[in-house]
């Protein structure tokens, strides 16, 4: 991607089953109940867009500025950092904190929403570690 | 292999997206917030910035709490008033004033106006205002006072003196008449007062006691209810009921406090009596 855009654009709409998928890549009917085709078409989800792609975009101005000032090494280096530093060998346990990944991604200093917004732990499925131990050893 | 994202993620959860859309179109609204509809005002003076404002908070057209506090602290020598979505204004503020102090930490410096202002700025232009906090910044630092206006949408502006909220037209007729720079502290909190009395009496959404903020460079003075233009009159009658009112035929105490006998068991004081935990 060679844009500079500060603000993420309008992202394509999409019929997808990303979001209820289990480790087969199928709706998951025992978890999420049977496919819908209301929830399945993304609705204008204009603020929700925005929010979730907000960091990746200014992420990505960074790193393409970066990369016409100093050349491509300069991105890949950053990258191969942070790589690095997310190989997490842990079992995916719920709170989960990465303080090295925060100092690269700039975050070390600032509170953000994400950082006392998320639901409590006690409000995610029990069951979750087993299907993310799944997922993370498959892949 | 596909790691996690390295980005945190909005801290929303928008699972009820669809539900609520479903639920808009079927003819039911959400319910409405908290506002403050308010009046807001700051202006500077000689020694440094004054900040005022009306105590109401509404939801629609009932009075939800007739004195709540809108001066919001930011850090020592930065306040912050806040209007519209009252949720909104007081978690942004205290988000921001957060984030001031680690950066202050961080930075080993006083804290500065602008940094506050750029950052409320960033934060609301990326929320596309919905977010619904319009704030009045103001605060005295190493480059002297400074005046804000933060829109729900993220544009600011740098001014000498400044309204918002529902009663902000009232109030800037009384600044524009009277203002002029370099007054006083006296005169200038007069002036204040007198722009949100404006406020109060005349719009619908501000009302009861007027507050006010003095900050200098030397230190910070919250005048909490400073006027209280509304207050309730004394009623003319007692309406209390005297005792031996309501007749009484039967009388039954309980004790909730349980009396209780130690009687020790084990004998003596022997150690090897003791529970054994190994």
């Amino acid at each position: 991607m060679e844009s500079l855009r500060i603000v993420p654009g309008k992202g394509d709409k999409a019929a997808t089953v990303q979001d209820t998928s289990n480790s087969f890549g199928l709706h998951d009917t025992l978890k999420y109940g049977p496919r819908s085709l209301a929830a399945e078409v993304q609705s204008t989800g204009k603020i929700r867009d925005r929010l979730e792609n907000w960091e990746a975009t200014q992420d990505n101005l960074k790193l393409q500025m970066q990369r016409q000032l100093f050349g491509l090494h300069m991105p890949m280096r950053l990258m191969m950092e942070r790589k690095i530093v997310s190989q997490n060998p842990h079992m995916p346990i719920l709170p989960q904190s990465n303080l090295h990944l925060d100092i690269l991604m700039g975050r070390d200093e600032t509170l953000e929403c994400a950082d006392f917004m998320t639901p409590a732990s006690e409000m995610a499925h029990p069951l979750d570690i087993h299907a993310d131990m799944e997922k993370k050893l498959r892949m | 292999m596909a790691t996690a994202s390295v980005y945190s993620g909005p801290g929303f959860d928008f699972t009820n997206e669809v539900r609520n859309n479903f639920l808009t179109e079927r003819g039911i609204p959400l319910p409405k917030a908290t506002s403050t509809g308010t009046t807001i005002v700051g202006c500077l003076f000689k020694d440094g910035v004054i900040l005022g404002a009306d105590t109401r908070a509404t939801e629609g057209p009932i009075v939800a709490d007739k004195n709540c506090e809108k001066i919001h602290y930011i850090t020592d020598n930065i306040r912050c008033c806040g209007a519209g979505t009252a949720a909104d204004t007081e978690f942004t503020t205290a988000l921001i004033s957060s984030n001031m102090e680690l950066h202050s930490l961080s930075t080993g410096r006083k804290p500065r106006v602008v940094t506050a202002m750029t950052m409320l700025k960033q934060m609301l232009f990326r929320y596309q205002g919905q977010i619904g906090a319009a704030l009045v910044l103001g605060g005295v630092d190493v480059t002297g006072p400074q005046l804000f206006t933060i829109h729900p949408h993220g544009s600011t502006d740098k001014l000498p003196y400044v309204t918002m909220g529902s009663g902000s037209l009232a109030a800037m007729a009384v600044f524009e008449a009277q203002w002029k720079p370099n007054m006083e502290r006296a005169e200038a909190l007069d002036l204040v007062c007198a722009a949100v009395s404006a406020g109060i009496f005349n719009d619908l959404g501000s009302g009861s006691n007027v507050d006010a903020c003095v900050i200098t460079a030397s230190h910070t003075e919250t005048l909490r209810n400073f006027v209280k233009p509304n207050e309730r009159v004394q009623k003319e009658r007692s309406y209390t009921f005297r005792r031996g009112t309501t007749e009484w035929k039967k009388e039954e105490i309980r004790a909730l406090v349980v009396e209780e006998d130690i009687t020790h068991i084990t004998g003596g004081r022997g150690a090897e009596e003791a529970m054994d935990t190994s």
